[in-house]
């Protein structure tokens, strides 16, 4: 089963925000590449922020299940479902990302997604 | 204690728990299939071929209630049964309790015997219904089953925190709010027996109902009141409406707010991501206050506390006959909870235990002092009666993977999970068969470990001896490891003039691979000037000389190129991609001019500039003397001797590239190259000793002055990363990577510097050295005051105010005296 590991909540608080930057930042149209200040975010997170990172090959990654389809036995996304079906889903909000803590090949889900499915005959 | 029950259970109307008594302390187990929880929703699924508990179940609740059920516990001990759509069959209150019983076994780490549990009861539960939590226990796998009243367990969990002082004799109150019931129940303790006296209760009543008044009672009306909505909460909570997926965010950030109003007296809500019905986008701030908040859930709060009362006045009690209120559940964490029921009831609250763990936690200090039956207990684990043959892909570049399993055996009553160990993905329990194949989901470019377990009727994991699956899909078979290190050269800060290696990707690194760094330029470009920034992408050790590896890729941004003028100091981020089939691509985006250069270089062709190349065996040919000159010094004949002949063909390569023009269409650039290239890589050989022995002397020499101004400043912080870094030395000290000595003596240096920093002699010297500089600062008047300041701060022995004044009189300094030495590359 699943290892569980302990992240500073800290961590985690900063990532989502990066992560809701970035939802923003894809909606802009905006010369000052503001996408790029956030891929150097989202890379760092995943090669700096942890201590000794670069040797250790440790650090977060993150990612957003948006389209992805959805059903129960995902235990990687905590979600709600909205409309009248259930079957057939598709995640169509993310509010928060699944977060990951990788250490050398290795990983763990250290924050499931929050989202929002539907039926894909609904949408 | 191994003879004793030592399991403790909490099976909630709305969330269960489990606890475990060992080494004379409870733990409350978390749960497995749900990384940073220790309960279990009590809710179950039915799917038609899986069974699912816990959080994935209740997600379904509202929307597939002919399939899912939670809060069966109110129907304990009753004749009721539930319709279960989904396998056309009936389902008593006890059978659902029992797959949450079995859920929450599996939460026990293997090899530890669950045979015998103490499960707690609501107060309120008759003797049918008691029985009926008996047989849920029973057909869970639990031989022995001992009830125990939730208020008693939560006393316990109380009492041992306390287990220095006897609980005094006398009565106290049970206050317990949940996610969604409300129990309150008076205890007492009399000679020594603690009894619940009585009880009352709210089933329908928790802290999700004050998630859903936020909604309903201060966001919903915000968004009215600023946008554009034909009545938004009914099409909100409609599970036709057009905004039904908005309100399940709304109620999320509506528990996120209640929780952060429990330590914080405002929080904004971000409301975003909707169009309003003139098409405007939706996004705005809403201030929760915590006045609001607690305006919104008095009544509610106010209704608990009537019943306190009618149970107080029922038993003849006033206030002062009560010792205290013990808080209980996840909602007695909000502040206003605990503050109107003390300020209502006139008495002391407790809030001691952690309310969401406490019942189970006090089940498992009771199971501890209750003895196992013998002689009818099963064992745990079930003796193997099945084999198992498995078929899947050990590697896949898929989305999923096909999983095949062969069972020989008699799989009747028996039952299977899969599950990953990212925590990620589960099946659920499913029934056994001859034939099993399911899907597994990969989560990409990493080692994907899955778990097989089989359950015998019991819920007792039976031992398979299959292995864990594991399938990798981080490289399919078009993934190669890279055979050499892949560098950057930067320029040596410790060497003006000369360039190091910078790792970007290690040798043995699975292709496609991709990195940025970020550095700092060490020169100003002007716009149109000659300057140059290199950015040179090297093959090979990353610990040998720049020049002894092969170029790879070279981009020259020069100042030409550039739309403005880039300052000293600013960032260039570079990001290096190299694909599978090993093409390099260097990007380089210059923040100041906030412009990008971006160049591909196939391993197919070289890309050797003439003035690089110039520019390259140049810095060799300086090096070499150096080199000369040193080991002439240190009288180490042997090296010079080696040296010397490696200087003849440095000349005859000067020449050569001398001679060469810019524009040059022959080979000859490549050959010169290669040979630039082995003559660094002779140079690097004879001279790798004396620059080990010279680091390592560094080395020695920083860490013992690093030990000796720890002893007499350092603080318990910087001695722990004094430790950290000397605790790896045996293996950094004897390999030959000079960078890596140079990095950890770095480490040392930083720690020292730090500590230095800080003592009044550092201070008092940096202050002396800055007042002889103040005469070519900037700005004579600030630099005077600065200066009389940083006196009296000396005399007043303010050190804190005196490092302020150096940093302040260090800003005045004018540039070029705190200009370094300019680069070769640039950064």
């Amino acid at each position: 089963m699943s290892e569980q590991i302990k992240v500073a909540k800290i961590y985690l608080d900063m990532i989502n925000q990066v992560f809701e930057i970035e939802k923003k930042a894809a909606g802009l149209r905006e010369p000052n590449s503001i996408q790029r200040n956030v891929n150097r975010l989202r890379e760092m997170i995943e090669q700096d922020l942890l201590p000794a990172a670069a040797e250790g090959q440790h650090g977060f990654i993150y990612h957003n299940p948006l389209g992805e389809n959805y059903n129960i036995t995902r235990t990687d996304c905590e979600a709600s479902i909205a409309g009248e079906s259930t079957e057939n889903l598709v995640i169509t909000e993310v509010i928060k990302p699944i977060i990951r803590y990788c250490n050398g090949p290795v990983n763990i889900i250290v924050q499931k997604a929050v989202v929002v499915v539907k039926s894909k005959g609904s949408l | 204690m191994d003879n004793m029950i030592n399991i403790g259970i909490d099976l909630g109307t709305t969330n269960s728990a489990i606890a475990r008594f060992a080494d004379g302390k409870v733990q409350v187990l978390n749960n497995p299939a749900d990384p940073g929880s220790n309960t279990l929703p009590s809710v179950v699924a039915f799917r038609e071929d899986a069974i699912i508990t816990g959080r994935k179940a209740k997600e379904l609740l509202e929307k597939d209630a002919k399939s899912v059920v939670g809060a069966f516990k109110r129907k304990m001990g009753t004749s009721e049964s539930y319709w279960i759509n989904s396998i056309s069959n009936f389902k008593t209150p006890v059978e659902l309790s029992t797959y949450i019983l079995r859920e929450l076994r599996s939460f026990m780490p293997p090899g530890i015997s669950v045979d015998a549990a103490v499960i707690t009861i609501p107060a309120s539960f008759d003797t049918i219904q008691s029985n009926a939590t008996k047989e849920a226990g029973s057909q869970a796998g639990f031989a022995q089953v001992t009830l125990l009243q939730e208020p008693v367990a939560a006393s316990l969990a109380y009492a041992n925190m306390h287990k220095e002082q006897e609980l005094a004799e006398g009565n106290w109150l049970v206050y317990d709010l949940g996610g969604g019931t409300f129990d309150i129940a008076l205890v007492r303790i009399k000679d020594g027996e603690m009894k619940v006296l009585d009880h009352e209760g709210d089933n329908f009543l928790g802290g999700t109902d004050f998630d859903n008044l936020i909604v309903e009672k201060i966001l919903i009306p915000a968004i009215s009141a600023k946008y554009s909505f034909n009545n938004l909460e009914t099409q909100m909570k409609s599970a036709s409406g057009k905004y039904n997926a908005q309100y399940y965010i709304l109620l999320q950030k509506a528990e996120e707010a209640k929780i952060l109003l429990s330590s914080k007296s405002s929080v904004e809500v971000v409301i975003d991501g909707m169009t309003d019905e003139n098409n405007a986008p939706v996004d705005f701030e809403v201030t929760v206050t915590r006045a609001a908040f607690n305006e919104l859930i008095t009544p509610q709060i106010d209704a608990t506390i009537g019943m306190v009362k009618n149970i107080l006045s029922r038993n003849k009690l006033q206030a002062k006959d009560i010792l205290f209120t013990l808080m209980v559940g996840g909602s007695t964490y909000i502040p206003f909870v605990r503050q109107r029921t003390e300020e209502l009831l006139q008495i002391p609250i407790n809030c001691e235990i952690d309310p969401v763990t406490a019942v189970a936690a006090g089940a498992a200090h009771y199971a501890a002092t209750r003895p196992k039956l013998t002689g009818n207990i099963n064992v745990s684990k079930s003796s193997s009666r099945l084999s198992i043959k498995t078929t899947y892909a050990k590697t896949s570049k898929e989305k999923e993977e096909l999983f095949l399993a062969k069972i020989t055996g008699d799989t009747t009553h028996c039952s299977y999970r899969i599950t990953r160990a990212d925590g990620g993905f589960d099946t659920g329990l499913k029934q056994l068969t001859e034939r099993i194949s399911e899907y597994l989901p990969l989560v990409e470019n990493t080692f994907n470990y899955f778990q097989l377990t089989v359950h015998d009727r019991e819920s007792n994991t039976v031992e398979m001896h299959s292995e864990m699956i594991g399938i990798n899909s981080a490289f399919g078979i078009s993934g190669q490891p890279l055979p050499e290190d892949i560098c950057l050269e930067v320029d040596d800060e410790e060497k003006p003039g000369e360039t190091k290696l910078l790792l970007i990707f290690q040798k043995n690194s699975i292709l496609p691979s991709r990195k940025s760094v970020t550095r700092t330029l060490n020169k100003s470009i002007q716009e149109g000037s000659e300057d140059k920034i290199r950015i040179n992408v090297l093959e090979g050790p990353h610990y040998a000389l720049p020049e002894a590896n092969k170029s790879l890729g070279y981009l020259e941004i020069s100042a030409r190129q550039i739309f403005r003028d880039i300052a000293k100091g600013s960032d260039i981020e570079l990001t290096f991609s190299i694909s599978e089939s090993r093409d390099l691509t260097v990007t380089a985006y210059l923040n100041m001019a906030d412009q990008e250069f971006k160049q591909t270089f196939t391993p197919k062709e070289r890309h050797t500039t003439v003035s690089a190349l110039k520019l390259d065996v140049d810095t060799l040919a300086r090096k070499l003397e150096n080199e000369i000159f040193d080991t002439a010094e240190q009288e180490n004949h042997e090296v010079r001797k080696e040296l010397s002949v490696i200087k003849k063909e440095m000349d005859v390569l000067e020449t050569e590239t001398k001679d060469l023009v810019d524009d040059d269409v022959t080979d000859k650039r490549y050959q010169l190259e290669d040979k630039k290239r082995k003559l660094a890589q002779a140079i690097d050989n004879a001279t790798r000793d004396k620059h080990i022995a010279v680091l390592r002397n560094k080395y020695f020499k920083m860490k013992g002055w690093c030990l000796e101004i720890l002893d007499q400043h350092g603080s318990e912080n910087e001695r722990t990363r004094f430790y950290n870094a000397t605790s790896d030395e045996a293996s950094f000290m004897y390999s030959q990577s000079s960078v890596r000595l140079k990095e950890q003596t770095e480490v040392l240096r930083s720690i020292m510097g730090s500590i230095i920093w800080r003592t009044p002699i550092c201070l008092k010297d940096l202050f002396r050295h800055l007042v002889d500089k103040s005469p070519g600062m900037s700005n004579q008047g600030e630099a005077q005051v600065l200066i009389s300041g940083g006196r009296i701060a000396i005399e007043a022995r303010d050190w804190s105010r005196l490092a302020e004044i150096n940093q302040d009189l260090l800003d005045l300094l004018p540039k070029s005296v705190r200009q370094d030495v300019i680069g070769k590359v640039g950064f």
